[in-house]
């Protein structure tokens, strides 16, 4: 095991999430840490300071004026650090794919590690999707 | 230089006095875990906000400009992201503009199934207004209960429209998009018990939402007039003005409720309005379903949608309650398959900018999440 | 349906101010109006009840040359929607702000306005831009602004040729 993935090894004990969202966002990623789906049970705690977080969630379209936040937070993070996007519109700008201002792959502007797809992804795409974060952190080098 | 100093500090008794300044800028957002995507720039005096300025825009998508480049049939899809806490409401203000411009009626049964969709979401909406007002104000469990029984409206939506959270434009042009399920009718009541449940719970008095609420963000009538407030915002502030009831829509003249009032204007009384607002959502559901008729769910012209079907020349100014207060719709058409020009009004507009920043100041730092969420915001809808 | 109220109301601003007022259908009037007249006529409905500025909204006409602004004003009192519509030269698009009649709450929906159509509103104070950071086209919501290709030269890669803009 190297050095890295000894360090790796501890986000993979509990993720501490940061959450940077749009409005779609909202509507389904609090409903997570509500009491139906309950994210704690598999380790996974919102915090208020991305200081503190492994995990940045990016859901939604970000705006000219939310992406330059966006990347603030995400250079706030201490490494290593993952960035999960959430909904079609951060792979391809989605229903707004012809606004003009709003960015259309999230990719271009900070480094994404996982794209969850869907308008917005249910709560069990995003489970499945934490799921394949600790594989994804073993791998990464 | 650094000698000097020291001889002053420990000798003479004037330089006691702490060099800092109390005046310094605060700002509140965006990336406040409680303030959505918005920000609020506020000039502080120690512990009191002596201004405040609200800094939108990182929801601004043009949606109006988005909107006079589809048909209404991509529109029907397009208005529920107005505002993702309802976007049923928002469906049926798109629906009922295009209805007025092209001078459709929908059947009598779609209007009833229409009532209680948005009904039910105006339930939702409470529901996350009163979690998020929780998490302000330091009461954790409220917002995990709050956030626990939204899921149960939820799964109504999922067996009706298709998707939990956007019915991707189940109320179109010309009434609903497909018939009710099987069943459907006996899963809404069992899902209204469930609501009367939460909202026993939300009855209970409870100290610390009590303690940091009351009192807090005092807005009086003619502020609220001024300022442009609508919604549950107007009516705690001691002013009935409901558009359901005093300019109905679909069959909102058929069915008994009340609206509630309350006089004091301060943060729990909003709360306060908050559940009498749903109890009574939860009448129009039951007596909807109850007056439910048979028929048909939309007109027979628009049953098949067509690509390029013209919207008739005209203008119309299309006024809803939503959760949050009047939402209109201001559309325009000059002929063509496009609307010329759509203008969305939403609640939040007014509360969050104007409303927000005036009782914002002469406000203590510490009640800004009360007074911010007691408003039921949503930026979606304010940037557009 | 009855409009008896609607019509009492169309005639006292005909003997009142003489300007024509229609009604629409219950609950619905319609006054057309010169802009020189739009204060005197505001001022006037406002002391009428009409009280609640529900919304302003401007309409970018480019073949007539003109913006015509719309103000949907509610009654709570009678219960009926008064919009007031005046239309400005294109090339000179300024009129006056209704701030000192509906306050706050006119004075915001100008400021959208100014930043999205680039209409001015003499007497407003407060016209910053409200959206729109570090803008560098017109006025996004002119009709002669060609926002998709603005949009495409702006995001779209070029040489890529799945993410070519796609519209007719």
């Amino acid at each position: 095991m190297s050095e890295k993935s000894k360090k790796l090894g501890k986000i993979i004990k509990a993720i501490w999430i940061f959450n940077w969202f749009n409005s779609c966002g909202f509507a389904e990623l609090v409903p997570l840490v509500g009491s139906r789906w309950d994210m704690e049970r598999f380790g996974m705690i919102v915090v208020g300071n991305p200081r503190h977080a492994d995990v940045l969630f990016i859901a939604g379209y970000q705006t000219l004026k939310s992406i330059k936040r966006a990347r603030l937070v995400y250079e706030q993070m201490a490494e290593p650090r993952v960035v999960l996007a959430l909904g079609c519109c951060t792979i391809t700008g989605g229903m707004y794919w012809d606004s003009y201002n709003t960015i259309k792959k999230l990719s271009d502007y900070i480094p994404v590690n996982m794209y969850i797809p869907g308008c917005p992804p249910r709560p069990e795409a995003v489970f499945e999707a934490c799921g394949k974060i600790f594989q994804h952190v073993k791998e990464m080098d | 230089m650094t000698r000097k100093m020291r001889g002053n500090m420990f000798t003479t008794s004037e330089s006691i006095e702490p060099a800092i300044d109390t005046n310094y800028d605060l700002y509140f957002g965006p990336a406040h875990p409680g303030s959505g995507n918005f920000g609020v720039k506020l000039k502080v005096d120690g512990e009191v906000i002596t201004s405040a300025r609200a800094d939108p825009g990182y929801l601004h998508r043009g949606f109006e400009k988005l909107m006079e480049y589809r048909i209404p049939l991509q529109n029907a899809v397009l208005s529920d992201r107005l505002c993702v806490l309802e976007p049923l409401n928002w469906n049926l203000v798109h629906a009922e503009a295009v209805d007025e411009l092209m001078g459709v009626e929908p059947p009598e049964r779609a209007k009833y199934i229409r009532v209680i969709m948005a009904e039910l979401s105006r339930i939702q909406s409470h529901m996350i207004w009163y979690g998020v007002f929780c998490i302000g104000t330091g009461f954790e469990s409220g917002f995990k209960i709050a956030f626990g029984y939204r899921d149960y409206i939820l799964d109504i939506f999922e067996l009706i429209t298709g998707g939990r959270v956007y019915p991707a434009g189940y109320i179109c042009p010309g009434g609903v998009r497909r018939d009710l399920p099987e069943g459907a009718e006996e899963r809404i009541l069992e899902t209204l018990k469930k609501a009367e449940e939460m909202i026993r719970f939300e009855e209970m008095e409870n100290p610390t939402l009590l303690s940091r609420s009351k009192g807090v963000g005092v807005l009086k009538s003619e502020d609220a007039i001024r300022l442009g407030a609508t919604g549950p915002v107007i009516r705690a502030s001691g002013i009935a003005m409901d558009v359901r009831r005093d300019d109905p829509y679909e069959v909102y003249d058929k069915l008994d409720f009340e609206v509630p009032v309350r006089t004091e204007g301060d943060a729990y009384a909003r709360y306060l309005i908050g559940i009498e607002e749903m109890k009574q959502s939860v009448k129009i559901v039951r007596q909807a379903i109850d007056k439910l008729p048979a028929g048909e769910v939309i007109v027979p012209e628009l049953r098949k949608p067509k690509l390029n079907t013209k919207i008739p020349e005209g203008e119309v100014y299309v006024r809803n309650e939503i959760a949050r207060g009047e939402a209109a719709i201001h559309m325009v058409s000059n002929g063509s398959k496009y609307p010329y020009r759509v203008k969305v009004r939403g609640p939040d507009f007014l509360h969050m900018i104007p409303l927000l920043e005036h009782l914002l100041e002469g406000a203590q730092i510490a009640d800004v999440p009360a007074i911010y969420w007691s408003l039921n915001i949503c930026p979606a809808d304010m940037d557009r | 349906m009855e409009v008896v109220v609607e019509e009492r109301i169309v005639k006292d601003i005909k003997a009142n101010l003489n300007i024509a007022g229609e009604v629409k259908r219950s609950r619905r009037i319609l006054i057309t109006l010169e802009k020189e007249d739009l204060l005197k006529v505001s001022e006037w409905i406002k002391g009428r009840g009409f009280e609640h500025l529900s919304a302003i909204s401007v309409v970018d006409w480019l073949e007539a040359g003109i913006y015509e602004i719309t103000y949907h004003v509610w009654s709570q009192e009678d219960k009926i929607l008064i919009t007031l519509k005046t239309s400005i030269n294109r090339q000179k698009a300024v009129i006056d702000s209704v701030i000192s009649v509906w306050d706050r709450s006119a004075g915001i929906h100008e400021r959208e306005l100014h930043e999205l159509f680039g209409v001015n509103f003499e007497g407003n104070p407060d016209l910053v831009p409200l959206f729109l950071e570090d803008w560098e086209g017109p006025p996004p919501f002119r009709k002669d602004f060609n926002w998709r290709e603005y949009t495409g030269e702006k995001y779209y890669d070029q040489e890529n040729e799945r993410e070519h803009v796609y519209y007719e």
